[in-house]
């Protein structure tokens, strides 16, 4: 009698399948670990700052909290994006090597799947991580704003300050603390991990090492964290009284094509911490590029690993 | 009646690209074989003579240069064909992290099964495996012979129609050996179709219905084994209660000799292992020749 499954072109099933797998081997390989040392980072950041925190008159209050988040968003952002790029480029050799991935596609599953499967599984891993830090981060700067807001009030008052004035400087403060702003900061961080881990993904289909996946990915960082400064330097020359040449232009047009541009989820993070106003189109900008992003490095994944013989 | 091959290799070929833009390499050379519905086909030849190589081009892992594999009428390269397969590869390792339970559900999730029927599934397949006791427990303690027998499990989980074995006894400790040698002879006597490489030729000898030999790349022989271990310009009388005098002039008196019984007659048998070594060496023999004579 034949088998009675189907097997369709793309199943979000098998999908799920592969990624909570994929949740479950980094799980049990105890990634998370890592989390204890960022949460003593983070608390002790605390002391730190009360450590060198003389009060209002020393220092404005904002600029202490915008301490607070940019260390705790750097960290963020240095985490997910290290482990967006490890994570991704063991999985797929490790399961080459091992032979797992023999017996996976020698099931009904189609190698998108498989692909989207690990890629979702690691983003999973990544947001669970992003989302503990997250918490960390406002538990400990709502104790750092009550301190820092309180600290302001005393001194405000002491000043003879009104009490409008006093209520407005702790607005300002309060604006500085866990808002969500705040957590638009941490989805921009968020979002370059995907990006990069999408990118990471698409080096270990053609790779034959994971040292030679993490070390381009951690290249590919890098230079999308820096390109649109090339870029505008290539670009914009001739506002400095020199025309780029021929050469520099297919370079620069090289760059922003295969690369990918960080400078949006950047900006988005700085201006998080620094508290500026950040419009819902950006985020959906923002959205809309890591979506892009990834699609497009998935599908090119797919490409190559579709002809992947093993 | 079923025409439909379970598997059919038509002139398979496939050359590997050699470093840097370097001479190919012809790994399987015009192969070509067809296994019956219900039959157990056991393909032998020595290390990198593209048993393995043709495996995967059946299993879709490799793309042929020419030629085409079909599973059940089906392309090998569509996903589709995979449903009626299981496929126990060489050493095989599984994800260390998962119980042996959840090793067997993870794989019938990927052919699509659930619930219920996924867990009595998984509960029978380690019951027929022998892991029953064991099925708790993570891979990363199994020996070699668990991660053999896991390894069939998760290969029948979806109850396929065929199942391909590569090297399904190697580094497995006698008992083990026999333990799976038995698995395969009752996957045969439920009709499920068996491809399996092997280089214990006793145990192809043994369970097999037709063997192929693989030399560099080619297939130089391929039938059923009872026609080719037979030695056919040789006859072979099998007599009970014979004397020494009588066996010397048998071929004359076995007529007219009543009080001798003729139990049976037929063509006297060599090993597996000496007509493989006997159609390799020919084949390098053969090589050799054609070298010499240009």
């Amino acid at each position: 009698m034949s088998n009675p499954y189907k097997t369709s072109f793309f199943s979000p099933r098998r999908v799920i399948i592969i990624a909570s797998s994929t949740v479950t081997q980094l799980v049990r390989m105890k990634v998370f670990y890592f989390l204890a040392p960022v949460a003593l980072l983070f608390v002790g950041l605390q002391f730190f700052d009360n450590l060198f925190y003389q009060g209002p008159e020393t220092m404005v209050p904002e600029q202490q909290l915008r301490m607070h988040k940019n260390l705790c968003l750097g960290t963020m952002m240095f985490f997910t994006s290290l482990f967006a790029i490890v994570f991704t480029a063991l999985i797929i050799p490790s399961d080459i090597e091992d032979r797992t991935l023999y017996t996976i596609l020698c099931k009904p599953v189609p190698r998108l799947d498989y692909l989207a499967g690990k890629l979702l599984g690691v983003l999973s891993v990544l947001f669970i991580a992003m989302l503990v830090m997250d918490l960390l981060l406002v538990i400990t700067l709502h104790y750092r704003a009550a301190t820092v807001s309180a600290d302001l009030g005393r001194y405000l008052t002491a000043m003879n300050f009104s009490e409008i004035e006093v209520a407005r400087g702790q607005a300002e403060v309060a604006r500085h603390g866990p808002t969500l702003l705040l957590q638009y900061g941490v989805l921009a961080h968020f979002g370059k991990a995907c990006v990069l881990a999408a990118v990471a993904l698409l080096i270990s289909t053609f790779s034959t090492s994971t040292l030679f996946t993490i070390a381009s990915g951690f290249m590919i960082w890098i230079i999308g964290s820096f390109q649109s400064v090339a870029r505008d330097g290539i670009f914009n020359a001739a506002e400095y009284g020199e025309a780029p040449g021929l050469a520099d232009r297919i370079l620069g047009t090289l760059i922003s094509l295969i690369f990918p541009d960080f400078q949006l989820f950047e900006a988005i993070a700085d201006a998080s911490a620094r508290a500026q106003e950040i419009l819902l189109d950006d985020m959906l900008k923002l959205g809309g590029l890591t979506l892009l992003y990834v699609g497009i490095y998935t599908v090119l994944s797919w490409f190559v690993f579709s002809d992947k013989e093993f | 009646m079923n025409d439909v091959a379970a598997v059919e290799v038509h002139r398979l070929v496939k050359d590997f690209k050699g470093p840097f833009r370097g001479k190919k390499v012809r790994a399987v050379d015009e192969v070509s074989l067809r296994i019956a519905p219900g039959e157990v086909y056991g393909l032998i030849g020595p290390n990198g003579s593209g048993k393995s190589t043709t495996m995967k081009a059946v299993l879709g892992l490799v793309r042929p240069t020419s030629g085409n594999c079909t599973i059940f009428g089906r392309d090998s390269l569509k996903v589709d064909s995979r449903n009626d397969v299981g496929f126990l590869p060489e050493n095989p390792y599984f994800y260390k992290h998962l119980t042996a339970a959840e090793t067997v559900k993870f794989y019938g999730k990927l052919c699509g099964m659930r619930g219920r029927e996924l867990r009595n599934r998984a509960e029978e397949m380690l019951e027929l495996v022998g892991l029953q006791d064991a099925r708790d427990r993570r891979l990363r303690g199994f020996s070699k012979g668990m991660l053999q027998r896991i390894g069939l499990a998760q290969a029948l989980v979806q109850d396929p129609r065929l199942v391909i074995l590569d090297e399904p006894t190697a580094g497995v400790d006698p008992a083990g050996s026999r333990q799976i040698r038995d698995l395969i002879l009752n996957l045969k006597s439920r009709g499920i179709t068996v491809f399996l490489c092997s280089h214990l030729l006793e145990q192809v000898q043994e369970i097999c219905d037709r063997v192929g030999i693989m030399h560099e790349g080619a297939l130089v022989n391929e039938g059923r084994l009872d026609d080719l271990i037979s030695m056919h310009d040789r006859t072979e009388i099998v007599l009970e209660n014979a004397s020494e005098e009588l066996l010397d002039q048998i071929r004359t008196l076995v007529e007219v000799t009543h009080d001798v019984n003729l139990v049976s007659e037929g063509n006297p048998r060599t090993t597996l292992e000496s007509l493989f070594l006997k159609e390799t060496a020919n084949k390098r023999v053969r090589k050799s020749q054609k070298r010499l004579s240009k």
